[in-house]
């Protein structure tokens, strides 16, 4: 018996024993969640999530969610900022540096997902690898938005110098320490992505939500790009490109202000997508444009701190639509129709179609061509009366009031040299910012700095 | 000592240790608080006073960069999971020490230095924490019988804000400096012009005018004023020579110093042994709690937080309507309407759960111990915004609930073997393999726009926002070999481990790591020249040295990874998440430590004085990657970081006498700290991690504070100067061109001291006991907000009367801020914000009685005690101008949180 329970003992022991032990692979994690980056994409349904992950990254808050939108209008004639919660107060006084977040780490995120996408042998993937091309191609697109954004904010044009940004086409690639790259050899990046991407992505793909980028997404970020450039006749024949295409029309005078809380209109080139699942918040553009007001007229406590200069509302005749979009929360003059989802439910249209129109006009004017009728598209399908001539002024002030809050204001007074002036006491700067200041450059943050030495900062900061 | 127990002649390491006594009367939410000033080179940082939340501790510095700093726990020989167990990073956080009853604890030991934690090897880098839990006594069963009550307030006020007429005054003084030469009126003008145009500078102070001026308070509004303190706890201990037992019911009870916060706490205990015969015994220790922390908004300004209402909100705002209904027309939600109706609750379970069986194998000597713990932990997290006003109100209601759970095994087979050579040569063997794996699931939801007021619950939204669930894993292997030899009757003692440990963190090529220390004694009181010493009852001199590891990172970061927690356009979407790096494997320290430990006239005086070094290489480092890379960092195993310092602990027992005793006693600690190596880019320039305040760079302390240095007010402008490159260089008054420098050490104190004090006469006891921090500095975070000479404290939110001390006309010299003027200003961090953060606290006054035994007999009662105890009674703090509390969170920023409290608590004991 008692050697019975011995036994019993020792099996005991021998059983425990083995309960504690352990190799290597017993220590392997669980990946419940993840999936190795090797590996991960074999099938073109995996590279259309890589791809959605970089839109989704330019829904980001950083980037096109809000701060870059609203950085180019408080640092305009357009808004400022009131300060109610303490945002783009900084910005709006020009008065940021190296260590104001922007959009530099957003963008680069971006462009890293778009190099996964461009760099996959999309021949060993299984599906269809017609549409993989075609996903190819919107990626192309991506990254040269991306970089085109970077260039605009962080690039010495209008500062007085050369030097563009880092042009990344690798995901880790050999090269993890970029220097800068001058502005014109970023230019001739862009233009070669965007034709890479116009090749690669087919009409059979169009989307009709415009939530993706399609086929002359790509050739209407060309004709943006080469106005900014003043490249006047790229610039004509891409929007003719997309003119042509016949797929986007100029929204009517009636549907314009109800427009901005509707998806995928005839007008919309390309939107990023947000709906009420999928939002950013007290972090979206409605959140910083607006107080709201609640059915009694108090307001909801959103930040409200980007406010329209109260001039602002003289510039629109009273018949255009397009005054429509501003309006008063008490004494404060708002923007209350783009973006007007207080909890930004609404999609943030990229790219559309009036833009193109207006692109196309200032290239015509420049190149002498028929800019009058394109000018007239627009103020006639806004309750305006046509012009009977049509000036480079006229043309500015017709996109001044037909891009209005959606971050263009700033790079087109840059493009056309323009200072940015002081007139009126709502602007959080003290004096007029000439044309060429340091300021008109954005820093290089300190992170990026800190990291690789082959990056050289702006000058000023 | 965890895996092992030695007498304290038998210690080649350094450790400290608390006995029950000593834990058991501090009424505290989480028992980590009564090491504060006890324990030599042990720095305590409270994050928060909200009952139950998380501490920092860190013991003898910082050793790792990125890698975690927190010591490890281990309850009952087995290390617990320790992390904040709350799933928001915005609300109060909780610790899972908070589900542990003190009055459980029989003793907590710090271990310190690589003989002590080796033991613990891999996990040891950071120092140990042992808690042994309370075991039974065989003979008659006992009862304890405690209770205590008593009454809190924040231990320190903070900075006054400025009255509303104060606000005033300065707004139209800004007015007067911005527009009055360019507007052509004088500084009494200024408030006409105001009112002239009100269209552009707001209507704020013409209303609060017409309404008589009423200033509001609202410190006094927020403040919950004497919080009550309660615990109760109960407990049996008894058993035979066969089986021993101890139980216990608790309560503990606690409301915040702030409105809308409280603490509960109810624990269960039930330790249990039984030899099943003279060779085989079975022991199980068995807690379960449940803790519930309503908390707050608070690791933030959070406008909703009551805390940053104190000093955000302006006095002109006022808490109620005239006919006495909350006032919801405020500048910042009402905190008075926000602790009604919002909600953040916490509900936290634990179950530990340690069964041992001991074998005395029959062979001389061997003992075979198996040891299965489970630490079993479920959480839940409820957030509810109320539809009418505050953070919910422009969703129409927002709920967010959240549930986790964790659960934590140890494996543990252990054979000790004792060999004895000759009666005076001991040799103790110890093999042990150690398997843990922790388990963690975590599910949550939210949702918007609720159908009514007053209810809660996701059923009654409308809009479903967010449906998520992850899984995580991660397991550790290990084999420890120990060997502990004592000879020549005592003389000398000697220790080796060895530890070879696998980690899930690291890739399979990478993944084990091998630890090891030798630790020696020499008990000198006992050699030949000394025998027979009257004076010297204790002399020894100890030494050790080893390496100890660290892997507290990130969980699957050396894998390359896809993220697949975003979506897009109503579908699922995937990013590259993590960098990966296969190679990554251990941080590992090299610890030196000697001692030197004096007892005189039998113990009468006891005395040590200690000198450690700590290396740590290989640093698992968050290597900052350029941005263009698309990351912001990879974690490498790269550069070095040094800490080092002496300590010293002393102890006098004056007065020892059956009805007197006196006696005093003390610990010192020195920490150097600083960063010797660090990874380098392709140039050969040190990658430094700088941020506007911090900078890791080598040479320096690990975070060396480093920001432009303030230069005064110039006396004929008013504006704000900085020196361009540090003290002594040129002034500028345009911020930019301020370049940052040093500011001279970091957020970690270069001296902690402890002192304590002890009289009894009569019955009559007196304890007390002290705890001081210096060398440190610490930065007072929000002055952009509450410091401001702009908008920002005259219209958008609320100064602190520091700013009174302002720059008004030209030839003011001396002031602390420069003129007011109406604009904001951005985020300008600079060194007249960083304070020398020395202070000195008295953490507890204990007065009490311990009735005689004899007296009581006849009651059946055989020890009875009541006590008054005050915690954190006076605080010193060395800058005047650091206002809030001293003991700031472990970053040094002082924070919007709940200070520690000051409390006063009345108590009775009765053992029966």
């Amino acid at each position: 018996m008692m050697k019975m329970n011995n036994i019993y003992k020792i099996a005991l022991v021998g059983l425990l024993t083995i309960s504690g032990a352990c190799t290597t692979g017993d220590l392997e994690p669980s990946t419940e969640q993840n999936k190795p980056v090797e590996g991960g994409i074999a099938t073109v349904g995996n590279l259309e999530g890589v791809l959605k992950g970089a839109y989704s990254r330019m829904t980001g808050s950083g980037y096109y969610g809000r701060d870059y939108i609203v950085t180019n209008e408080v640092r305009t004639d357009n808004c400022f900022s009131n300060g109610n919660s303490g945002r783009f107060t900084t910005q709006a006084s020009f008065t940021y540096d190296a260590n104001t977040g922007y959009f530099w780490d957003d963008a680069y995120r971006v462009i890293a997902s778009a190099n996964i996408i461009i760099g996959q042998d999309i021949s060993v993937l299984t599906g269809d690898l017609d549409y993989a091309a075609h996903l190819q191609g919107q990626a192309y697109a991506m990254r040269a938005l991306a970089h085109f954004d970077l260039v605009k904010q962080y690039g010495q044009q209008h500062a007085g110098g050369t030097l563009g940004v880092p042009y990344v086409t690798e995901f880790k690639g050999d090269d993890l320490f970029p220097a800068r790259n001058t502005v014109e050899e970023n230019k001739a990046n862009i233009y070669a992505d965007l034709e890479m991407a116009f090749q690669l992505m087919q009409d059979a793909y169009f989307d009709d939500s415009r939530e993706f980028m399609s086929k002359y997404s790509a050739k209407a970020l060309e004709s943006r790009v080469a106005v900014y450039f003043e490249d006047w006749n790229r610039a004509v024949s891409a929007s003719e490109a997309v003119i042509n295409s016949g797929l986007y029309s100029i929204l009517p005078a009636n549907s314009y202000v109800s427009s901005w809380s509707s998806t995928g209109n005839a007008n919309s080139i390309f939107e990023l997508a947000f709906n009420p699942a999928d939002n950013l918040g007290s972090n979206s553009l409605g959140f910083i444009y607006k107080t709201g007001i609640d059915a009694n007229g108090d307001p909801i406590g959103s930040y409200g701190d980007v406010q329209v200069i109260d001039e602002v509302i003289d510039i629109f005749d009273d018949a255009d639509v397009r005054k429509d979009i501003l309006g008063y929360e008490g004494t404060l003059l708002r923007n209350l129709g783009k973006y007007p989802n207080l909890q930004g439910f609404d999609n943030v249209v990229l790219i559309r179609y009036e833009e193109v129109i207006l692109n196309y006009a200032e290239a015509l004017f420049e190149t002498g061509g028929d800019a009058l009728t394109e000018i007239n598209k627009i103020a006639t399908n806004r309750g305006l009366p046509a012009y009977a001539s049509v000036t480079k002024d006229i043309i500015l002030d017709e996109r001044r009031k037909e891009l209005m809050f959606e971050g263009f204001r700033f790079d087109d007074l840059m493009r056309t040299g323009m200072d940015i002036e002081k007139y009126s006491l709502q602007q959080n700067f003290a004096a007029t910012i000439p044309y060429g200041d340091f300021r008109l450059a954005f820093p290089v943050p300190t992170a990026e700095l800190n990291a690789n030495s082959n990056m050289v900062q702006n000058d000023g900061y | 000592m965890g895996y092992a127990t030695a007498t304290k002649e038998e210690v080649t390491g350094s450790t400290v240790q608390l006995k029950a006594e000593a834990i058991e009367q501090v009424p505290v939410a989480s028992v980590d608080q009564v090491l504060q000033g006890q324990v030599a080179g042990l720095v305590f940082n409270n994050t928060s006073g909200t009952p139950g939340s998380a501490t920092d501790i860190r013991i003898r510095g910082i050793s790792s960069i990125t890698a975690g700093n927190e010591p490890l726990y281990v309850i009952d020989g087995v290390p617990v999971v320790n992390s904040d167990v709350n799933s928001t990073t915005s609300g109060s956080s909780l610790s899972p020490l908070a589900s542990i009853n003190s009055a459980n604890i029989e003793s907590i030991t710090v271990l310190k230095d690589a003989s002590a934690t080796a033991a613990y090897g891999a996990r040891g880098s950071n120092g140990v924490i042992v808690i042994t839990t309370k075991s039974g006594r065989s003979g008659k069963t006992t009862f304890n019988f405690s209770s205590s009550y008593g009454f809190a307030n924040d231990a320190t006020s903070g900075p006054d804000p400025l009255t509303a007429a104060e606000r005033e005054e300065l707004f139209y003084e800004s007015l007067f400096n911005t527009f009055g030469a360019s507007n052509g009126f004088s500084r009494e003008q200024a408030q006409a012009f105001y009112e002239a145009n009100v269209g552009s500078f707001g209507s704020d102070y013409l209303n609060w005018n017409a309404a008589g001026r009423p200033e509001a308070n609202w410190e006094e509004v927020i403040t919950n004023k004497n919080a009550p303190v309660q615990e109760v706890n109960f407990s049996a201990s008894g058993g035979t020579e066969d089986y021993n037992f101890f139980t216990s019911l608790g309560y503990f009870g606690q409301e915040a110093t702030v409105i809308g916060s409280d603490f509960e706490r109810i624990t269960g205990q039930l330790n249990f042994s039984k030899k099943f015969s003279d060779r085989l015994k079975f022991t199980t220790n068995n807690s379960g709690s449940y803790s519930y922390q309503d908390g707050l908004l608070e690791t933030s300004a959070y406008f909703s937080s009551p805390r940053s209402v104190k000093y955000f909100m302006p006095g002109l705002d006022q808490p109620y309507n005239d006919d006495g209904t909350i006032n919801l027309q405020t500048t910042l939600p009402n905190p008075l309407w926000i602790a009604q109706e919002d909600i953040d609750d916490s509900k936290f379970t634990r179950i530990l759960s340690n069964n041992a069986l001991e074998w005395d194998i029959p062979v001389e000597g061997l003992r075979f111990t198996s040891r299965v713990n489970i630490d079993w932990q479920v959480y839940n997290y409820k957030r509810y915004r109320n539809r009418i006003s505050g953070d919910g109100a422009s969703d129409n209601g927002y709920g967010w609930q959240a549930h986790s759970n964790r659960v934590n095994y140890v494996f543990q087979n252990a054979l000790d073997y004792r060999l004895n050579l000759t009666d005076d040569h001991l040799i103790d063997f110890k093999l042990l393999q150690e398997y843990q794996e922790n388990k963690y699931y975590y599910l949550e939801a939210d949702a918007i726009a609720f159908g009514d007021d007053g209810l809660t619950n996701l059923s009654s939204a409308g809009t479903p926002t967010t449906a998520s669930s992850f899984f995580n894993d991660w397991k550790v292997g290990s084999y420890l070999a120990l060997a502990h030899y004592s000879g020549f009757d005592g003389r000398y003692v000697l220790d080796a481990t060895y530890r070879r440990e696998g980690n899930s963190r690291f890739s399979d090529e990478n993944r084990w790591g091998d630890f090891w220390s030798v630790g020696g004694a020499w008990n000198l009181h006992k050699m030949n020249f000394l025998y027979g010493n009257d004076a010297i009852t204790n002399l020894k001199l100890r030494g050790s040295y080893g390496v100890t590891g660290n892997a507290n990172i990130g969980l699957n970061q050396y894998q390359a990874l896809l993220g697949y927690d975003s979506d897009y356009a109503g579908s699922g979407a995937s990013y590259p998440q993590t960098f990966g790096n296969s190679d990554l494997t251990w941080e590992t320290a090299k610890s030196f430590d000697v001692g030197l430990e004096l007892g005189l006239f039998r113990n009468r005086i006891t005395a040590n004085v200690g000198y450690y070094r700590r290396e740590s290489q290989d640093l698992l480092l968050d290597v900052p990657l350029s941005l263009t890379t698309g990351f912001t960092s990879q974690t490498q195993n790269i550069g070095r970081m040094e800490n080092k310092g002496f300590e010293v602990e002393a102890n006098f027992q004056i007065v020892n006498s059956e009805k007197f005793n006196l006696s005093i006693g003390g610990n010192m600690a020195t920490n150097e700290n600083e960063v010797l190596e660090l990874a380098l880019d392709p140039n050969g320039v040190e990658r430094t991690i700088t941020t506007t305040t911090t900078r890791i760079e080598s040479g320096q302390p690990v975070r060396a504070w480093y920001m432009p240095t303030w230069a005064g007010v110039d006396p004929a402008t008013g504006d704000e100067l900085w020196y361009v490159d540090g003290e002594g260089s040129a002034t500028t008054s345009n911020f930019n061109d301020a370049n940052q420098v040093y500011q001279g050490g970091s957020a970690l104190p270069t001296i902690t001291a402890g002192m304590n004090f002890h009289v009894d006469f009569a019955g009559f006891f007196l304890d007390a006991n002290g705890y001081y921090a210096g060398g440190h500095k610490v930065y007072e975070e929000w002055h952009r907000y509450t410091n401001a000479t702009d908008r920002f404290s005259t219209q958008f939110y609320q100064g602190i009367d520091a700013v009174l001390d302002r720059w008004q006309e030209p030839g003011d010299t001396g002031t602390r801020f420069g003129k007011f003027e109406y604009t904001a200003r951005p985020w300008q961090r600079h060194s007249k914000f960083l304070y020398d953060g020395d202070f000195l606290r008295l953490k507890n006054l204990t007065f009490g009685y311990n009735f005689n035994p004899s007296f009581l007999e006849a009651t059946g009662i055989t020890g009875a005690r009541v006590f008054v105890r005050g915690t954190n009674v006076l605080t010193w703090v060395k800058d005047d101008n650091l206002q809030y509390d001293p003991e700031t969170p472990a970053d040094g920023f002082t924070a919007l949180t709940t200070p520690p409290v000051k409390s006063w608590i009345f108590g009775i004991n009765v053992k029966f």
